[in-house]
């Protein structure tokens, strides 16, 4: 453990929490409250709410998160391999084009089948 | 207290209290330009008072104004919201962006002997040499001072988990808030953001690739010592700097908090200063964000032709003008380069906010996932290529990319040299005022040969 | 206690509140930011064991892709009230987290005392945790594996598709068989 390397790094930590710790607790203190029936309504700018509360949302945003994830992964992978491309060499990017085809297929399949498309 | 301790307040204070600052003003930047844009006066109700002298700093003030506004608003919570949650969501939003300077440079490594020498009576600033490291006097007992908080081997990759951690508050602080457009707010947010962080960590690989190092500072010396990133890796630039203003939600990729559609997003139903924690992170991670498009791919705290013993002028082998600058000059010079640069593309950014049409979500979506990261890994491949054909080229192949590589570096200092002339040209300029000309669509209409008096411009 | 102590301690502390706010909280949101935090505290873990990268990679794939995953299936799923959980006598939650325990405990207690005494270098070899070094041991030693993880997230990404929309083109077949030409629902209509 490198005290004198991640010291500072810490000691930002902190002082960040802090400062947005200070914020919250400011704006709770000063702040006057006064709560009302009319405020306590979901806010629609100035329109009653209508509807169903909780509206039902498109799994598109899902197939987003899956592909996110399966990409975040891949670029945890690609880092390394940026760092040592050059010692690496033609294996080295013949390789990581085979990885990154592979997931290609993914993406080309999911665009196909529409789950790119926002249209809708 | 220990030395690395000591040496550590002073950068924190400088990275955050600029962080705050340049974030306060660029809320006023923002109103200001776009009154300049839409011809309009733009803040100027904030005032102090004196007797009869009246401080207006050209609506300077209103950042301090709402600041003070913020904490005494009303502090409202939904009764229905999870309290825990709501509360949380704004102190999430603004922690991350406050730790991703940690590894951010802005400047290159000090050696504290070398700054000031007294010998004697004489006192004197003293050069270093070009490359190496500091040399180490143990009579001092100084160890050479890294301008940054922390250097870490991840370096880039702690920037991006830090970027990772604001998703999490958006989403929570739409889900918490009881109010179904806080909700879609919420979800188009974290959805634009995670897409958008997929092509932001792809983009750079390229440039990663030629530095061969993920630490920002080492980033920037190879920069100085051949090319800006911008020079390397246009496309990787472009891609870059799209993704980090999509990541900070702001026009033309502002649909999550959409005025016209969402009321205001994911932080509808929040108040006081706790919407102004959201917004001011909002504003904070432009200043970030700006800090590291400098770093990456704008030759950070370097400039054109300046090294750690003056200024070379050479273009290859040829050398053209030499001026040695003590290590203090050059440290100096290359901290206000850093801030300069980091303030420029800050208001790059407001500019561009007040110069797009905001998108329509599919195009959003398709252009990251259909455009963007496709380029992204066609960039790669393409670099990969490129960069192995050149490692196996005759050395006189290097020594042309390494004269290009200067001339980009002569094209930058004429660049500026022309901009900032032309801007101070422009500032001292004698213009005919005009009080019923505004503006610049006032002078349109004139230069067309019609009276600027419009019922508009009355 | 050294500081290096004092630091493990309170990253530990705060992975086990963390793991366990993940498992008690009523609210899944909740549960997500237990984890959340509990991954925190482990990259925190990393970090002194000299693995910046995999501190980074636990930052950026667990808290930054895996929770946000969650929460994001969360907001799909809307505040709807769990149903099933937390049913049943409280003598038998008892006895289950008891038994659960006990068995972990066991297990942990007998992986302890029949473990080999690690033989750690005196000092870490030059650059190791570095990310470089990571590249270098992924591209040489473990090719097949990468090469292979690649497949894995294809299918990944397939499956999503196919639990999402694989059924889609059946359906509207099925509708424009039965209803009359022109009136059949357009896919997404429904809701």
């Amino acid at each position: 453990m490198h005290v004198q390397t991640y010291a500072p790094m810490f000691m930002l930590f902190v002082a960040a929490t802090a400062i947005a710790t200070l914020f919250f607790t400011l704006a709770t203190v000063l702040g006057p409250s006064k709560p009302s029936a009319e405020k306590s309504l979901p806010f629609e700018c100035g329109s009653d709410s209508d509807g169903a509360q909780h509206v039902r949302l498109s799994v598109k945003f899902y197939l987003t998160a899956i592909l996110f994830v399966v990409f975040d992964i891949e670029s945890v992978f690609v880092y390394p391999w940026a760092i040592q491309f050059r010692s690496l060499g033609w294996m080295g990017l013949a390789s990581m084009m085979g990885f990154l085809l592979v997931i290609l297929v993914g993406l080309v399949y999911a665009w196909k089948k529409g789950a790119l498309e926002w249209e809708t | 207290m220990p030395n690395y301790i000591l040496y550590a307040i002073p950068k924190i204070l400088i990275m955050v209290g600029f962080l705050f600052n340049v974030g306060g003003i660029l809320t006023w930047v923002d109103r200001r330009q776009s009154a300049m844009i839409q011809d309009r006066v733009g803040p100027n109700r904030a005032v102090i008072k004196i007797g009869k002298f009246e401080l207006r700093l050209w609506g300077l003030l209103h950042p301090a104004a709402d600041g003070v506004k913020f904490f005494f608003k009303e502090d409202f919570m939904p009764p229905k919201a999870d309290k825990l949650l709501f509360s949380l969501a704004p102190i999430l939003a603004m922690i991350p962006v406050l730790c991703l300077v940690a590894v951010i440079p802005f400047g290159d490594t000090v050696c504290p002997d070398a700054l000031i020498q007294t010998v004697g009576n004489v006192t004197q600033l003293p050069n270093i040499a070009r490359s190496g490291l500091c040399t180490f006097d143990p009579r001092t007992g100084l160890q050479p001072i890294d301008l940054q908080i922390v250097s870490l081997d991840i370096g880039l990759l702690f920037v991006f988990a830090m970027a990772g951690q604001g998703i999490v508050s958006a989403a929570i602080s739409g889900w918490s808030s009881d109010n179904k457009f806080s909700l879609m707010g919420a979800l188009r947010a974290s959805s634009q953001m995670v897409s958008y962080e997929v092509t932001l960590g792809l983009s750079v690989v390229g440039a990663l690739m030629i530095y061969g190092t993920l630490r920002l500072g080492d980033m920037v010396r190879w920069q100085s010592e051949h090319a800006w990133g911008i020079f390397v890796q246009p496309v990787a630039f472009f891609i870059f700097f799209a993704a980090l203003v999509a990541e900070s939600k702001r026009i033309p990729f502002d649909l999550p908090e959409a005025e016209s559609e969402l009321v205001s997003g994911y932080f509808t139903e929040y108040s006081g200063m706790k919407f102004g924690m959201f917004y001011f992170a909002e504003y904070m991670e432009i200043v970030t964000s700006s800090m590291l498009v400098v770093t990456v791919f704008l030759g950070g705290w370097g400039l054109p032709f300046v090294h750690r013993d003056g200024i070379t002028i050479a273009f290859g082998e040829g050398m053209l003008a030499q001026l040695p600058l003590p290590h203090l000059v050059v440290t100096v010079f290359g901290v206000l380069a850093f801030f300069i640069k980091t303030l420029t593309l800050c208001w790059i950014q407001t500019f561009v906010r007040w110069s797009l049409p905001r998108f329509r979500y599919d195009q959003l979506m398709g252009l990251c996932w259909k455009v963007l990261l496709p380029v992204s890994l066609a960039n790669i491949f393409v670099t990969g290529v490129v960069w192995l054909l050149l490692d196996m080229a005759p050395p006189f192949v290097g020594n042309m990319l390494q004269l290009v590589g200067d001339a980009t570096q002569g094209f930058v200092a004429v660049l500026v040299t022309f901009l900032v002339g032309s801007a101070v040209f422009g500032l001292f300029r004698s213009r005919t005022k005009d009080p019923r000309i505004i503006g610049a669509s006032a002078e349109l209409v004139r230069s067309a040969g019609k009276s600027p008096q419009s019922p508009m411009q009355a | 206690m050294t500081i290096g102590q004092v630091y493990f301690y309170l990253c530990a502390a705060v992975a086990l509140f963390g793991a366990l706010a993940a498992v008690c909280a009523k609210s899944p949101v909740r549960a997500a930011l237990g984890l959340l935090m509990m991954v925190l505290a482990v990259a925190g873990l990393y970090l002194s064991l000299d693995a910046q990268f995999l501190a980074a990679i636990q930052l950026i794939v667990y808290a930054g892709a895996i929770v946000v995953l969650f929460v994001f299936v969360l907001m799909l799923l809307g505040h709807t009230p769990l149903v099933g959980v937390g049913d049943g006598s409280p003598a038998a939650r008892i006895l289950g987290a008891t038994g659960f325990g006990a068995v972990a405990l066991a297990a942990m207690i007998l992986s302890a005392r029949n473990a080999e005494p690690t033989n750690f270098p005196a000092a870490l070899p030059a650059g190791f945790g570095s990310v470089g070094e990571i590249g270098r041991l992924m591209f040489t030693q473990t090719l097949v594996p990468f090469e292979l993880s690649s497949a894995l997230l294809m299918v990944a990404v397939v499956g999503a598709v196919a639990v999402s929309k694989g059924e889609k083109p059946v359906i509207v077949a099925a509708a424009s068989v039965l209803a009359p030409p022109g009136a059949a629902p357009k896919p997404g209509e429904s809701q």
